[in-house]
């Protein structure tokens, strides 16, 4: 029977743990496993094979492999094998000629083109032109550059068999650095962020813009619901509703809206040349205005947020107590200061938690305005992050830093949420309004 | 302190809530606004204290006027019908709360606090929140926050209606005694007669937002000035009979039965229409009329007993008598009716 209710229980709650599993816990594991990896658009997320390109070269160049071993892999050799006589066969190579070429020269390799003309034309049945000469070496032609071996011990005999006197170790090497597809790369893609010197001041640009953006949001939603808490009615629900407008309009609208507020020639620009001030692009045009403009639209939308929930705390202190502590001899001030801002305190708890966590991975007010700039001066993590994975310049998306750079937001975020946990104790939160007067 | 309400009217939006009402309560004197629910009574008070503001008469705080002045500067202290403490604050901090928004000194604040809780009986209870106390330590919280900076009036507002029943009666007594012991102006708010006679020294009865009699609780329970105060005071309640003078000293009630009238109603002229007021007590105890009826309910309260009498006719009187056992459901008793002091009204319901 106990078996029976739980497996009930078990098959009620699965739907929950199906949805909780596939849409919270799957993208940061595979957030984790991208971050561990060198993913981009060139590797593909799917396997790779393995190709010495040019690049590759020069690169292995400079890192020190035999100048010798380099040349000889950038060229092409000449060797007469079942396998090359079969293509040239099929080339329409004159089989005379061929017959010839495999029984004098079966097995041989030639390094350059000349030498295996040269051996050629000490053979009976050559082409008398010299073009068809030519075009009959060309079955014989081996070359490892922009080959495509579909796997390493495959690339490995091709590298051997151009430079058969290369050491093991070198060879493996290369057919290691030769390969296409992603990789793991342990912690490089962190290793990589702690050396850039940009680094750091994206972090500072995020802290700002998550501290004054969220500075903002309370403040302003404190002082929008208690000023309306103390309007008479009738005019207070209609500043609620113009107050909720950033936070209902979409959001590209919304940035739109902005643009239009703050671009050239835009409302500003045009009230500020009217008044003889300094009129330019607001948004982009200077870094303190670039970050008032990125404070003010993400500040507006949190503070409707803010105030929704504060001015629904404020209502539900009663009203007797606001009475007893004027009677008490509390004034305004005192009364907002000493009896409602302390019955507040779980709603501003509340918003400064919620609102860190979502202003530390939101980026799309930012990306839709500012774009980050001027230059890179409001650039925060969160856009980085999003541009590095999904939206780079050059083309190639790199996946893995991209993800490298969310995990390390998931991972400050997981630790402020408990700090915040820790320090509120939200189970408080929600029991709080048990207390009845 | 003397509080003086001189043709205060109280409207809210359209509706006079209270009407050019008038009402003297005399320095150190606890007076009982008493009416049903949605008489005005709160409203009264809320007036009083600052929280409403009047809309025509004057307020006056001995000679000061004080309509005009805002709440914080009126020096009441107020205990609100759901005590109205700060939940987030501890008993001290609640008790302390009006000396620290006036800026007294810590130790100033401290000496008060102990002095107003080892009066009010909770100085073991500063520590704790709201939350954590009874109704009752709650109710004498809240009496010591208003009477902690030495307001000049205390107001009450149905201060025991959310007690049960044992801790009611026991703060009936209590807050008479704080109020005795501090000598303050007070006003309790109520809708219990008990509590207005029990409590106070004059009763402002109150129906509709008017005041319809100003007297000590014997009096007023004695000679109601109509039918609203006698049937509103009393418990059980008097039984009213409506019928007509006869003529020759005594009262036909319209079922037919013939009941004395009071010596000096005797001369009044026949049919005249009146209301014959009988309480429980005047009927089965003592008097030189008998009246014979059907015992038709029993109920024993303990010390007494409670009997409903129906007469031939139907008309039920009712009689509450010390307890006793010997007379039972369905008998017939011949009891004494003492006819001075039955109460009469006319037909606009004044006390005749
Ligand atoms: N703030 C208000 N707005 C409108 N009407 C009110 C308000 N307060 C009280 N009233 C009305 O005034 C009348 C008296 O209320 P109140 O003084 O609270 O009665 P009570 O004698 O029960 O204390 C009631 O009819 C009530 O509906
Ligand atoms: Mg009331």
């Amino acid at each position: 029977m106990r078996t029976r209710t739980s497996l009930l229980g078990l098959a009620f709650v699965s739907p929950a743990l199906a949805l909780l599993f596939a849409f919270f816990l799957m993208p940061v594991v595979l957030t984790t496993v991208f971050a561990f990896t060198n993913m981009s658009t060139s590797t593909g997320i799917t396997g790779g094979s393995h190709v010495i390109t040019g690049n590759l070269l020069r690169d292995l160049g400079n890192a020190g492999v035999d100048d010798d071993i380099v040349a000889a892999l950038s060229e092409g050799s000449f060797s007469v094998t079942p396998e090359t006589l079969a293509a040239a066969a099929e080339a329409g190579v004159e089989p005379r000629f061929l017959g010839e070429i495999e029984s004098s020269l079966m097995g041989q390799s030639f390094e350059d083109a000349r030498s295996f003309e040269s051996a050629l034309k000490a053979l009976p049945s050559r082409p008398t032109r010299i073009r068809d000469l030519k075009l009959a070496t060309e079955p014989f032609e081996r070359s490892i550059l922009n080959t495509r071996y579909s796997s390493r011990a495959a690339m490995e005999t091709a590298i051997a068999s151009m430079v058969p006197d290369a050491p093991v170790d070198t060879v493996s090497a290369i057919a290691e650095a030769s390969y296409t597809g992603w990789r793991w790369i342990d912690g490089g893609n962190f290793q990589t962020l702690l050396d850039r010197p940009e680094t750091i001041r994206i972090v500072l640009n995020t802290v700002f813009y998550v501290a004054a953006t969220l500075a903002f949001n309370v403040f302003v939603g404190l002082f929008l619901a208690i000023t309306t808490f103390y309007l008479p009615k009738t005019g207070a629900g209609f500043f609620s509703v113009l107050w909720l407008l950033p936070r209902i309009t979409p959001v590209v609208l919304y940035a739109v809206m902005w643009k239009w507020f703050t671009w050239d020639n835009g409302f500003l620009y045009v009230i500020a040349e009217q008044l003889g001030l300094p009129a330019f692009n607001y948004m982009k045009g200077s870094v303190p205005t670039a970050w008032a403009t990125i404070i003010l639209v993400n500040g507006f939308v949190g503070a409707s947020f803010g105030m929704i929930l504060f001015s629904g705390a404020l209502r539900a202190i009663p009203v007797q107590q606001l009475w007893a502590s004027e009677v008490d001899g509390a004034s305004r001030w005192q009364q907002i200061r000493r009896i409602i801002l302390p019955q507040l305190r779980w709603p501003i708890l509340f918003v400064t938690s919620y609102q860190t966590l979502s202003l530390l991975s939101s980026y799309e007010q930012i990306w839709l305005t500012t774009n980050g700039g001027p230059g890179s001066t409001t650039t925060v993590w969160a856009l980085e992050a999003f541009n590095t994975a999904l939206n780079n310049y050059t083309g190639n998306l790199e996946y893995g830093m991209g993800a490298a750079m969310a995990l390390i937001l998931v991972a400050v975020g997981l630790i402020l949420s408990i700090l915040y946990l820790r320090m509120f104790r939200f189970d408080e939160l929600v029991n709080k309004p048990r207390i009845e007067f | 302190m003397q509080v003086t309400l001189k043709n205060f009217t109280k409207t809210f939006d359209d509706t006079t809530v209270i009407d050019s009402m008038n009402l003297a309560v005399n320095d150190g004197e606890m007076l009982a606004l008493l009416g049903p629910s949605g008489c005005g009574k709160s409203t009264t008070l809320f007036a009083i204290c600052g929280i409403h503001r009047i809309n025509g008469g004057q307020i006056l705080f001995g000679d000061r006027d004080v309509s005009d002045v805002p709440s914080q500067k009126r020096n009441v202290g107020v205990v609100f019908q759901n005590y109205a403490l700060y939940p987030h604050l501890t008993v001290f901090e609640n008790i302390a709360f009006p000396l620290s928004v006036r800026g007294d000194s810590k130790p100033d604040i401290e000496r008060e606090v102990r002095a107003i809780a080892a009066l009010t009986h909770i100085e073991e209870l500063l520590a704790r929140r709201p939350a954590q106390l009874s109704g009752g330590q709650q109710q004498r919280v809240a009496l010591a926050r208003a009477l902690v900076r030495k307001p000049d009036v205390l107001l009450l507002d149905e201060p025991l209606a959310n007690l049960d029943a044992k801790l009611r009666l026991e703060m009936r007594s209590e807050i008479r005694r704080i109020q005795l012991e501090t000598g303050i102006t007070a006003i309790l708010v109520t809708h219990d007669q008990v509590e207005a006679m029990s409590m106070c020294d004059r009763i402002a009865i109150m129906n509709k937002g008017e005041i319809l009699q100003i007297a000590t609780p014997t009096d007023m329970y004695r000679a109601p000035v109509n039918k609203f105060v006698a049937g509103f005071l009393g418990n059980p309640p008097i039984v009213m009979l409506e019928g007509r003078t006869s003529g020759d000293g005594r009262f036909l009630v319209k079922e037919g039965t013939s009941l004395p009238l009071p010596a000096r109603l005797a001369g009044m002229p026949g049919d005249t229409p009146l209301s014959l007021g009988v309480r429980p007590e005047h009927f089965g105890a003592a008097g030189a009329n008998r009246v014979e009826g059907t015992i038709s309910f029993v109920e024993p309260q303990g010390r007494e007993t409670l009997f409903d009498v129906t007469l031939d006719d139907g008309v039920v009187l009712r009689s509450i008598q010390p307890a006793r056992d010997d007379v039972v459901f369905g008998q017939k008793v011949v009891w004494p009716l003492d006819a001075e002091k039955l109460l009469a009204f006319d037909v606009s319901g004044r006390a005749v």
